[in-house]
């Protein structure tokens, strides 16, 4: 019998001794960045959406834009195009284009030219244009610019020769350039464009994406990965990661862990209460910013009785926002008393916010004859930047709606179905919020509460007020910071009068990051870039 | 033994009906349009609505919704995913493989580890030794195993960083989809990056491998032991030492077919337990099978990926514990005999 054991003996410890060889091993890997992403993109196409997810995954990859902001000074910087002039009357914008930009050539489409004119008319009139062949191909619409009002702001745009357009403006505007610098307003190519209609498959213009960014899109899996090649005629600086993968990982924690282990080099939004445990890992750097973003909980002040401001403000009074900034964000936020942040130049100290204080709370609503109110509250069912769980702040803001009496069902649904259903559906309020996609404080009022966000469902609190939406106009007609101060600091004495939304918190912007990643900056407002990330051999793996 | 076959096969047929009837039920009572839990086509068009109605038949009575439902699922048509829009089928074609890489690779791990510890349970003298392997397997067999997932993925994973623990393969790695297993996958993919790449996926499978295996490890291991024991006390057995043969012969020779019987037939009783750790598994580890896929489902109110989840995974667990009893007979006289003797 010993016999027979000592055999076995020996087989078991073959196998466990090749299982351990095999763990122990060096693992070559091609080079590359993988990202994980914290969901799936709607479309590959930003003019499309608003959501960060798909910018990220977008925007600063695959396409550019005419002009850009500066990382560090907040200033329009020359993109695709390389310089441009305002007219004296500030209604005439021309711009110079830049000469041999290249689109990406990839399994469907060759491109026969450089980037011209033409690509820029097609891409913008393909927004304000009702009448061209690719305005209603988008099924969710342009909604960045239907909120901003776009189309009724662009009279015409002109080509002059091959790189020369002018915009012409029915009026003055002085976040324009701003607005044409943000993550929606890519250049696509109006050659793929016009191929694809021939070929009676237009809309696959936003699915197998081409533009003139640093990478080209190579392969989606859905719920899997994204997979971008360098482009390899880019024209702006080269590109030091030949492969960029988006692993895509929904829960925060698998974020981490794949982080931790090398699975992804970079990841995002973290949950705060995770980062705890980051600190045993010596590779893996946090790094934070102040954001240029908003938390908020719009309520829909076409429902009653929320259109009763008494029980907008009553709700407003009875929320605890520290505690939210302790178990939400684990103070990595600072308290939200307007919608502007404290990043931004117009932000100024809201001196009346709407304090906490529940009998004050339970006195309004007892003013506005309201007893054994119920509502329903939306909460996102992803991390987002401005806030890391809806979920856990709806149940916190439950604790505190319980305590003046007053309950709250939490409603949540998948991102996608979510988003789907908060343009459809009839809800009473929503937990959501808003991350810049400029240093313009006007992206904190035209899109999100202003009449022609409404039309664009952007407007969560569908709210829509005639001083208000007044302000913001004449904010955009002047020209001097300090002007436009003072009105953007009048429109949030009306936010906080009228209480459309209750603002919860500004996060700081966080992106967690191997040791080995260097030269990526994060930027305060906007989706993520690695156009000029580099990334130095893992020595230590 | 044909007539036995065919009994088996009819039965498999009959369980298979009752299921999908179970299951056809089941999507009446979703909350949405009847439409729409079939097709997973959300807003149909016109022309859409009315191939569905005559797709499934949905003006007549039940029965023949039944009849118009079976005809439609089986000959593939699974519906598109709400979700997706992307067919069913195609889908669950795309997440079944890696379900199976799993499953059989924690298969084999609980029956090649499992089957020899459990023969050393049963003829080691050392109480020690005994005492230790069963201890050991009644612990594994009673921790829940989404705590032990976690925790091996908290001690391997996060602590220590040694192995991966979520996903398949480090995504770098461009690996071609051919079979789906990725396994097989990177060594018949033609990058450079072959055998590194291999390296990766075995790294990636085995936390959620020994994770899925405790549970037939430790059931495999108590069966084995106690089946071993109770075989070496039979008079056969006694006959083959007392003609002098070695013990290890013994043990391969004669003890072990018979032994081996009533672990496979336990085997073929675990394979519902199986299944559900399994998507537990997947879902601690993103495993990207069936397992995930149908969990995902659920949270995006995804009907037809929830039907066909089901659906597939039922339909294997009894088409597999079937086809184990089919073995069980094939390979065990006993049965036979009363087989046989039964008519």
């Amino acid at each position: 019998m010993p016999v027979i054991v000592k055999r076995w003996y020996q087989l078991i410890s073959i196998c466990i001794s090749s299982m351990l060889l095999a763990a122990c091993g060096q693992a070559k890997l091609p080079s590359g960045l993988v990202y994980c992403s914290e969901g799936n993109p709607e479309s590959f196409n930003p003019q499309l959406v608003t959501s960060g997810t798909t910018i990220d995954a977008t925007s600063n990859q695959i396409y550019n834009r005419l002009v850009n902001y500066s990382q560090t000074k907040g200033d329009i910087t020359p993109g695709l195009a390389t310089q441009w002039q305002v007219s004296e009357d500030g209604l005439s914008y021309q711009f110079t284009l830049r000469e041999h930009v290249s689109f990406h050539k990839t399994h469907h489409f060759t491109p026969t030219r450089d980037l011209n004119a033409d690509d820029v008319l097609f891409s913008f009139n393909r927004i304000i244009d009702p009448i061209h062949p690719y305005h209603l191909v988008s099924r969710t619409g342009y909604p960045f610019f239907q909120s901003i009002g776009f189309a009724e702001l662009i009279e015409s745009i002109e080509k002059v020769n091959d790189h020369q357009v002018i915009f012409h403006l029915t009026r003055k505007d002085a976040s324009f350039l701003s607005n044409l610098a943000t993550d929606f307003a890519v250049i696509l190519s109006a050659e793929y464009g016009y191929r694809l209609l021939a070929q009676g498959k237009p809309e696959n213009i936003d699915y197998y994406a081409v533009g003139t960014g640093p990478f080209q899109l190579s392969q989606y899996v859905k719920n899997e990965y994204i997979r971008y090649k360098k482009h390899p005629v880019y024209w702006g600086p080269t590109v030091e990661i030949d492969q960029l993968v988006f692993d895509i990982t929904p829960r925060s924690t698998s974020r981490i862990a794949k982080l931790i282990t090398g699975d992804c080099s970079v990841s995002a939004l973290p949950k705060a209460a995770e980062l705890a445990v980051l600190t045993q890992h010596p590779d893996v750097l946090v790094d934070a910013k102040p954001g240029l973003n908003v938390s908020f909980w719009a309520f829909n002040t076409q429902n009653p009785p929320l259109d009763d401001v008494r029980v907008r403000r009553a709700l407003a009074h009875a929320i605890d926002k520290q505690n939210i900034l302790e178990a939400v964000y684990n103070d990595t936020a600072v308290e939200a008393t307007g919608v502007l942040p404290p990043a931004s130049w117009a932000y100024s100290k809201n001196l009346s916010p709407n304090e906490y204080n529940p009998q004050k709370a339970i006195e309004l609503l007892k003013q506005a004859g309201i007893n054994q109110l119920s509502i329903d509250v939306w909460a996102m069912p992803v991390a987002r930047i401005y806030n890391p769980s809806a979920l856990k702040t709806a149940e916190l803001i439950q604790a505190d709606l319980a305590r003046i009496g007053v309950k709250l069902n939490i409603i949540s649904y998948d991102w996608s179905v979510f988003t789907q259903k908060l343009s459809a559906s009839n809800y009473d309020s929503v937990l959501i919020g808003w991350n810049a996609d400029n240093s313009d404080p006007d992206n904190f009022f035209t899109p999100l509460l202003s009449c022609a966000a409404l039309a664009s469902n952007n407007n969560r609190s569908r709210w829509c007020q005639k001083d208000f939406e007044h302000l913001l106009t004449q904010a955009q007609s002047v020209s001097t910071q300090p002007e436009r101060k003072a009105f953007y600091q009048s429109a949030e004495a009306i936010i906080s009068d009228q209480v459309p939304m209750v603002t919860l918190a500004h996060a700081k912007k966080i992106v967690l990051k191997k040791k080995n990643i260097t030269a990526m900056k994060i930027r305060p407002y906007g989706g993520i870039s690695f156009a000029n990330t580099m990334q130095t051999s893992e020595e230590n793996e | 033994m044909w007539r036995y076959l065919f009994r088996r096969i009819t039965l498999f047929v009959a369980t298979s009906m009752v299921m999908m009837a179970v299951l056809f039920i089941a999507t009446g009572l979703f909350p949405a349009d009847k439409a729409h839990s079939l097709s997973g086509i959300q807003y149909p068009t016109a022309e859409q609505q009315q191939q569905i109605e005559q797709d499934y038949q949905l003006n007549d009575n039940a029965l023949l919704q039944f009849t118009a439902y079976l005809r439609q699922r089986l000959s593939g048509n699974l519906g598109i995913s709400s979700n997706s829009q992307q067919e069913v089928a195609g889908e669950l074609a795309s997440v079944l493989p890696a379900s199976f890489e799993l499953s059989l690779f924690s298969g084999f791990l609980a029956v090649f580890l499992g089957v020899p510890i459990g023969v050393i349970a049963a003829l080691s003298r050392n109480k020690a030794i005994q005492h230790s392997i069963l201890a050991f397997t009644l612990t594994g067999y009673s921790i829940p195993v989404f705590w032990l997932g976690l925790t091996l993925a908290m001690w391997f994973g996060v602590n220590l960083g040694w192995l991966p623990i979520s996903g398949q393969i480090n995504l770098l790695y461009e690996i071609e989809h051919v079979t789906g297993f990725m396994l097989l996958d990177t060594l018949l993919s033609d990058s450079t990056y072959r055998i590194p790449a291999f390296h990766d996926a075995l790294l990636h499978l085995i936390l959620p491998a020994v994770t899925l295996a405790v549970l037939p490890f430790t059931l495999v291991v108590r069966i084995t032991r106690q089946a071993v024991i109770s075989v070496m006390n039979q008079t056969y057995i006694r006959a083959a030492e007392a003609r002098g043969l070695h013990t290890f012969k013994i043990l391969i020779r004669h003890a072990m077919p018979n032994a081996l019987i009533p672990v496979l037939k336990s085997i073929g009783l675990m394979l519902g337990s199986f299944a559900s750790y399994g998507i537990v598994v997947e879902v601690i580890f993103s495993w990207p099978g069936v397992g995930s896929w149908l969990v995902s489902g659920i949270y995006q109110r995804d009907y037809t990926v929830i039907q066909a989840g089901i659906l597939s995974v039922s339909l294997l667990i009894i088409f597999l514990s079937i086809l184990i009893d089919l073995m069980h007979t094939a390979i065990n006289p006993m049965s036979r005999k009363e087989l046989y003797a039964s008519h």
